[in-house]
């Protein structure tokens, strides 16, 4: 009776042990799977599981901070593919991902923690999630990369016209810095914001910035995300009819003639969709078919194109930050400082500086959008001036009061630097973020008074005061196309001991802070750079033309006499 | 040795009902949707009923919420547009409501020639509110002069999500690949991303047995066989009845009233 007892309950629990295996073992290769996905699942859980959830639902416990926030492995969308739309990743693309994280995310690269084999096995583990990667036979498609056409200067010219024709500047504005009109609305299919990229910095791209993949992401899309799919918006035209097209379509007045062209081609594309959607649904006869991949054709040549203009957005690579040869030096003009908007600024090379989010003191930035700050500087005699170029996607003045928060959230800028220049450079420098025991001397500018900048005295983040002398600092500034400048213009020296005195040659401490008010940066939740430096590049010394030709004089002199007395010596 | 006996057992039915816990984690998501049954065959119905009702809405009705229009204006701006999640016309009546029969497992067929098309017209969706058959193909109309992108959140596994770009040129887009559901679910998100106030919802369903309140609150469940059913509803911001249906008997040829009053769900 016992035995019988027991023997009825390890069957039963027998049989809720052994149902998961029963078909893992079905061959030799399920089995070696099996062993695989159970290797990964324990890689996933000590090194992702923090981030993307012991179930894979993206909601570990350091998600909450986080965004873009962790995937959500449950409902198999992967917005890195290099499959066709609403196709899931390949094993390779997950791969990839894993092995060189996500630029501007919080998914780091894992190529140094983890060796491939365990990369490997994560990958297998991180399928079982969805099970949409079990019940596809058919291996997902890959988009074709064939046809690729070279980057030219002549293939950019004519992405440039199709990034208008495929209405891109929607979500990326008109020059590409990610301040289309529907930027501050887009979120991504969990709720959450997202921003779209801004093309001048590809660095930040999620998924590689070289021509391949960005054309990857316009074919196949960036699922879960407000990236859709694209069509060609003009299907079945060739891209100079397409740009007649558009030509047309932006006329007021139209002759008859014209209209009548204009007609036909709309009747062209109308056919076009309509052979399209045909196809798409299978059906479609043998010319029809033909029709599609011509059409296709003429497609994919387009976003080739299409790749290459954005490719050309970016610099060659991100550029390096401001110190060592790269470092800002402000250079000497003879007369007046040159305004805002002086050509004299293009002469100048910019200097990089790198900003991150501020995650000391609360409350902190997870996840800023603000890359970089680049700067440019002239100087006279008596006076600095300054410009500040920073992209931001949004133009941020207000001044209401969120109903929330009772804060107002507005784009802002703080320049900073010790009251006092360290002697040499290993002399302490005031605490990067605004200072401490030791004072920093700042320059505080906010959207809502564009034309202004007010001195600060800080000893500490939240230990800020308004000067009582303001010196007369002149300000002007701009936003376009999703970028900020500011030109800053004060005397070298002021007469007041709280603010910072210049003298050419000499390294002066920088830093900065910066508030983007549409990603709710206010007081301390900002982004900021540590301390840099900057020199008023000396003047080369007039003396340089003076002396040598004097040496120079001198010593031929003297080897002149020198040759007289030697030859008078010997005529002796 | 008999209490042993129930010792195993009872740690069985814990181990299965802890089992039962975990799946229903998510349990809280799935009360804002629709309820399906497990399979369900079409044919003919003889002598069916019909059951019909008005749908209100008790509370205080909020204010009319215009939409800001933030670009395309010429386009878009030309007719003003309201916040559609809660539609109260005269006398409280509420429209937008899917009214249906959760569990019904046989009855009539779909109606084949119904006209299955979201239009995109003055940059808003129309309907708000779409029953879509599981395997069927919607069409999507651009009946502006701008860019669209249609974006529907399928989550269930095997229905994708479909965000297309529907440009000015393409009056007429079919999702014959992207956009047929393989599985019942809903009623999911539909956005255009670019123009972000632009929202709407579809369902997904395995049966006919589904309608949408119009303007006078009205819906009609026809031909459906005799038998006794569970009637719910799903409301955007009066959420479901999933958890207390209400029973339904309906006679052969007979008519059957049901109407319903929602209130709008509490926020947790």
């Amino acid at each position: 009776m016992k035995i019988r007892n027991y023997t009825l309950l390890l069957v039963i629990l027998g049989m809720f042990s052994v149902v998961p295996f029963i078909f893992a073992q079905d061959t030799a290769d399920d089995a070696e799977e099996a062993q695989k996905v159970a290797a990964g699942k324990e890689v996933y859980e000590k090194s992702c599981a923090h981030c993307h959830g012991t179930e894979g639902r993206g909601d570990g416990s350091a998600a909450e901070n986080l965004l873009p926030q962790p995937r959500d492995f449950t409902r198999g969308l992967y917005k890195i593919r290099s499959t066709e739309s609403g196709q899931l990743p390949t094993d390779q693309d997950m791969f990839d991902i894993i092995t060189e994280g996500m630029p501007g995310t919080s998914m780091p690269e894992w190529e140094t923690a983890l060796d491939a084999k365990e990369r490997w096995q994560v990958v297998a583990y991180i399928k079982t999630f969805y099970e949409g990667f079990k019940e596809s036979e058919t291996p997902p498609k890959e988009i074709s990369l064939k046809g690729k056409i070279p980057y030219s200067k002549e293939s950019i010219e004519i992405g440039k016209e199709l990034y208008t024709q495929f209405a891109c500047y929607e979500c990326h504005g008109d020059v590409g810095r990610g301040d289309g009109t529907s930027a501050p609305t887009l979120t991504d299919e969990w709720d959450y914001k997202s921003w779209p990229a801004n093309l001048h910095q590809n660095w930040n791209y999620r998924g590689g910035n070289d021509i391949d993949d960005i054309y990857k992401r316009f074919v196949g899309g960036i699922a879960g995300s407000a990236m859709p799919m694209f069509e060609d918006p003009a299907f079945g035209l060739s891209i100079e009819e397409a740009k007649r097209y558009t030509q047309l379509d932006n006329k007021g007045e139209m002759t008859a003639a014209e209209e009548e062209e204009y007609t036909q081609l709309e009747d062209k594309m109308a056919n076009a969709f309509e052979i399209l959607d045909l196809i798409n649904a299978g059906e479609g006869d043998e010319e029809q078919r033909k029709f599609y991949e011509e059409s296709m054709k003429t497609f994919y040549e387009k976003s080739w194109h299409l790749a290459n203009y954005v490719k050309s957005l970016s610099p060659e690579k991100r550029p390096e930050a401001a110190i060592g040869k790269n470092a800002l030096r402000s250079q000497y003009v003879e007369g007046e400082l040159p305004p805002m908007d002086d050509a004299a600024w293009d002469t100048l090379k910019e200097s990089y500086f790198p900003l991150v989010g501020q995650i000391i003191v609360e409350p902190r930035q997870f996840n800023p959008t603000i890359d970089s700050v680049s700067v440019k500087s002239f100087y006279n005699d008596t006076e600095v001036a300054f410009l500040f170029i920073w992209d931001d996607r949004t133009h941020n003045t207000s001044e209401e009061e969120n109903e929330d928060t009772g804060k107002t959230y507005e784009d802002a800028m703080a320049i900073q630097f010790p009251v006092k220049i360290p002697k040499g450079p290993t002399s302490p420098k005031p605490y990067f973020l605004w200072g401490g025991k030791l004072a920093v001397y700042l320059w505080q500018w906010q959207a809502s008074a564009p034309q202004e900048i007010t001195e600060l005295t800080a000893k500490g983040i939240n230990n800020a005061t308004v000067q009582d002398v303001q010196t007369d600092i002149q300000t002007d500034s701009e936003y376009t196309n999703g970028q900020y400048r500011l030109w800053v213009k004060r005397p070298l020296e002021t007469g007041d001991n709280k603010d910072l005195q210049l003298k050419p040659g000499v390294f002066v401490p920088i830093a900065f802070s910066v508030w983007d008010g549409a990603n709710g940066d206010v007081e301390t939740k900002r982004v900021i750079s540590s301390w840099y430096s900057f020199v008023l590049e000396p003047v080369p010394s007039v003396k340089r033309f003076i002396y040598p030709p004097i040496v120079a004089l001198l010593s031929l002199g003297l080897l002149i006499g020198l040759r007289g007395f030697v030859q008078r010596r010997n005529t002796e | 040795m008999k209490t042993k006996m129930f010792a195993y057992l009872a740690l069985l039915i814990a181990c299965g009902f802890s089992l039962i816990v975990l799946a229903d984690n998510h349990e809280e998501e799935d009360m804002n949707k629709l309820v399906f049954p497990k399979a369900y065959t079409a044919g003919s119905v003889a002598n069916g009923g019909k059951i019909s009702g008005v749908v209100k809405f008790d509370g205080e009705v909020p204010e009319k919420k215009k939409l800001v229009i933030n670009k395309d204006q010429a386009v878009c701006d030309a007719v003003p547009k309201f916040d559609e999640s809660l539609v109260v016309g005269d006398g409280n009546v509420l429209k937008n409501t899917i009214v249906y029969l959760m569990d019904i497992t046989k009855g009539k067929d779909f109606d084949k020639d119904a006209k299955l098309e979201l239009d995109q017209k003055d940059c808003r969706f129309d309907p708000h509110v779409q029953i879509v058959p599981v395997g069927a193909v919607l069409t999507v109309l651009n009946s502006d002069k701008a860019t669209h992108n249609v974006h529907i959140f399928g989550t269930k596994k095997n229905n994708t999500s479909v965000n297309k770009q529907q440009p000015k040129t393409r009056k007429k887009m079919r999702l014959s690949r992207e956009g047929v559901a393989k599985a019942p679910e809903g009623p999911v998100e539909v956005k255009c991303d670019i123009h972000g106030w632009m929202k709407a919802w579809i369902a997904y369903v395995p049966h006919p047995y589904f309608a949408v309140t119009n303007e006078k609150g009205e819906f009609t469940l026809e031909n459906v066989p005799p038998g006794t059913y569970k009637l719910g509803y799903w409301h955007e911001v009066c959420g479901t009845n999933n958890k207390e249906p209400v029973a339904v008997k309906v006679e052969a040829g007979g008519e059957l009233k049901q109407d319903f009053t929602l209130k709008i769900k509490e926020s947790k």
